[in-house]
């Protein structure tokens, strides 16, 4: 009946977001709330209706940039970003600064034109749109180390983004085509020009993925997020990366390899970890590494797991952050250390956090049950041993801290007295849509292999699969309670591959400050000031005598002028990079508008 | 009934021993368990998955509590130092 009023065949969804955005800022209390919630909504329904092909062609220069590039892939990915932008709108009602949702909805945006791009400049452009958006969610939590690992957060993804567009570049000077095509990298290291492009692009891809060692901006930005943009940034950049993997780097096998060590070490890294947010963190770290084996493998069977892991992971991973997050919000502090006993004032929040982490557990009957199995079962079919049993090390790894050591620790273990009640009604309310999505998609998981991008054959529920994954958990599970002594948390941090930047910037500063400053000084310095600066001086005496006689009289009106203008342009200097990096998007923003709107 | 109620109940000795038996029931029933497509010899040994869950969970846990404390836990304040 709807669509026989409203019939236009294609309309992005992503103009929803970035768009529609736009009058958020001017919107107050229940009212923002309903736009807010309206405006996600259309968005989903767009993607209801966008009929499969190939829509929003324009051209640019002499480009032609593809905005709606809808098939079974693109189309999936889209109904998930989607349906997380409605549940996370939800759960941000409460928040009042406006700039917070306005940055998760073009994060929001850029993520889904990511996802509908034909060609690699608008992948790129959508891209640095959602890096640039995003970094706001961080920033938003106004503590010093936010707007430190905001910074280093913001680093991480430009080098990565430069990284993607060289190899684009790359790829484009010697095929002279930009649309995204299937461009697998093969081998160890790039072996000639094409192929160094290839690597590149797959490189920016995996920098957005998170896969080590350029995966620690995730574990030093999300839990210095916002409460709310922690969920948001947990569902969108890696699956996005994924998304691309799949799309262009599908069955190069160094993802396998880089895949299942990726699964491990965030298992490794979460023993470790004190800050709950953060511990989820690197579990987003370990899910991914399934998706990206499994990208890897590239068999219509493992693309179709990591598809369906991509789409339940968003689902019960942000459950698990929104749950955390509730704590964080409610008690103030998401440190293992800090917290217990909370079983008492939050056990509604317990059930739902514990639901996500029997979800990422893969328990039968939960969502990650039909999907992570898939993927690994392709391993098994395969007949690649060493991965497949590293991906099941990893699974008894994810429910040892998601599903045991987080809930334990948080909601159980040592009372220590804090006062606390369930959230505010819109974060319980999202946490139950995200709750019924983690057991619905278990248990009617036909729904979801119908949207996969291959037909499916996996039977998830067979008799010796269900035996299986029980006494994989329930065996962890009995390991737990044994060893809980050895898993009391401290306070404490781990070292990542970040060390290396953020211990070798000091280096820098050091040598900058230090040798370097002394030999300018010193050396230079005097140098200049003999045989240039004199000179100069004396040449500049001269002229000020022929400035100020002749030349002043004419000029000085045109002086007074310019200085009225650099006064009003000092505004906008505000020293302040936040503000630039908000005008850069801005500017972007209205280019893509521009090319769009232009015939 | 209230949540925190039930949450209390499920806090007894009662609960933590037929959990035990549960997991000896776990193997008991992998002896019966028909196996349609066994990739490799593990999945030909009835009670295999048990053992690897297990010693995975052992492993994850010592192996990188060792690596922690050898190497890369450090102090809250490290990197402001």
């Amino acid at each position: 009946m709807i669509s026989e009023i409203i019939d236009i065949e294609f309309f992005h969804p992503s103009a929803f977001y970035i768009i529609g955005g736009l009058l958020i800022p001017f919107l107050r209390g229940r009212v923002r709330q309903g736009y807010m919630l309206l405006v996600s909504f259309l968005a989903f329904f767009a993607v209801i209706k966008m009929p499969y092909g190939v829509h929003g062609v324009h051209e640019f220069l002499s480009w032609e940039l593809t905005f709606g590039n809808v098939d079974k892939l693109s189309k999936v990915f889209a109904y998930i970003f989607t349906i997380m932008g409605v549940i996370g709108v939800v759960y941000s009602f409460h928040v009042k600064n406006n700039g917070e949702h306005l940055s998760a909805f073009y994060y929001v945006g850029g993520s889904l034109g990511v996802t509908l791009a034909g060609d690699f400049l608008t992948l790129f452009i959508f891209w640095e749109i959602m890096a640039f958006s995003s970094v706001f969610l961080i920033w938003y939590r106004n503590i010093p180390s936010s707007v430190d690992s905001g910074f280093r957060y913001l680093l991480w993804h430009v080098v990565g983004g430069l990284i993607l567009f060289s190899g684009i570049m790359l790829h484009y000077s010697e095929s002279g085509d930009l649309s995204i095509q299937y461009l697998p990298f093969h081998g160890w290291w790039p072996t000639d020009i094409s192929s160094l492009g290839y690597f590149l692009i797959m490189i920016g891809f995996i920098v957005n993925a998170a896969v080590p060692p350029f995966g620690a901006w995730l574990p030093d930005s999300y839990p210095a997020a916002t409460v709310t943009g922690a969920v948001f940034m947990s569902a969108f950049t890696t699956k996005t990366a994924v998304y691309a993997l799949i799309r262009v780097c599908a069955g190069s096998e160094i993802l396998i390899v880089l895949g299942v060590i990726m699964a491990i070490y965030g298992v490794v890294y979460a023993v470790l970890e004190n800050d709950a947010r953060r511990l989820l963190a690197y579990h987003i770290i370990s899910q991914v590494g399934y998706m990206v084996a499994g990208t890897g493998l590239g068999t219509q069977m493992a693309i179709n797991g990591v598809v369906a892991h991509a789409f339940c992971h968003i689902l019960y991973k942000s459950l698990l952050f929104m749950g955390t997050g509730s704590v964080l919000y409610v008690t103030g502090t998401a440190k293992l250390s800090e917290l217990g006993g909370l079983y008492r004032t939050m056990p509604r929040t317990m059930v739902y956090t514990i639901i996500g982490g029997l979800a990422i557990s893969a328990f039968p009957l939960f969502s990650g049950f039909v999907s992570k199995s898939m993927t690994v079962a392709a391993f098994g079919e395969e007949h690649i041993m060493w991965a497949f049993l590293g991906l099941m090390l990893a699974s008894a790894g994810t429910f040892l801290h998601t599903g045991l050591k987080v809930p334990y620790f948080i909601w159980f273990g040592k009372d220590k007295g804090i006062k606390a009640q369930e959230p505010p009604w819109n974060m319980e309310l999202a946490m139950i849509i995200g709750s019924v999505f983690c057991i619905g998609l278990g248990i009617f998981y036909n729904y979801l292999y119908a949207l996969l991008p291959y037909p499916v054959h996996f039977k998830p529920y067979t008799a010796y699969h269900t035996w299986e994954t029980l006494q994989l958990l329930l065996f962890t599970q009995l390991g737990f309670f044994l060893l809980i002594k050895k898993l009391w948390c401290e306070d404490t941090i781990s070292i990542d591959t970040d060390w290396f930047p953020r211990k070798g910037a000091r280096t820098l500063m050091w040598f900058v400050n230090k040798p370097l400053a002394m030999l300018e000084y010193n050396f230079v310095g005097e140098i200049y000031e003999f045989i240039i600066q004199k000179p100069i001086m004396r040449a500049a005496e001269f002229f000020r005598w022929v400035d100020t006689v002749i030349v002043d009289g004419f000029f000085s009106g045109v002086a007074e002028l310019i200085l009225r203008w650099s006064r009003q342009l000092q505004s906008v200097q505000s020293g302040q990079i936040q503000q630039y990096a908000m005008i850069m998007v801005g500017g972007v923003i209205v280019l893509i508008l521009i090319t769009v709107i232009l015939p | 009934m209230r949540l925190i109620d039930i949450i209390e109940r499920l806090r007894t000795r009662m609960v933590k021993k037929i959990a035990y038996c549960i997991l000896v029931l776990l193997i008991l029933v992998d002896f019966i368990i028909p196996r349609h497509e066994i990739h490799f010899f593990g999945d030909s040994i009835p009670g295999f998955w048990s053992l690897f869950g297990f010693i995975s969970c052992v492993i994850i846990i010592v192996v990188s509590k060792w690596i922690g404390h050898h190497w890369l836990i450090k102090d809250d304040g490290y990197y402001d130092q």
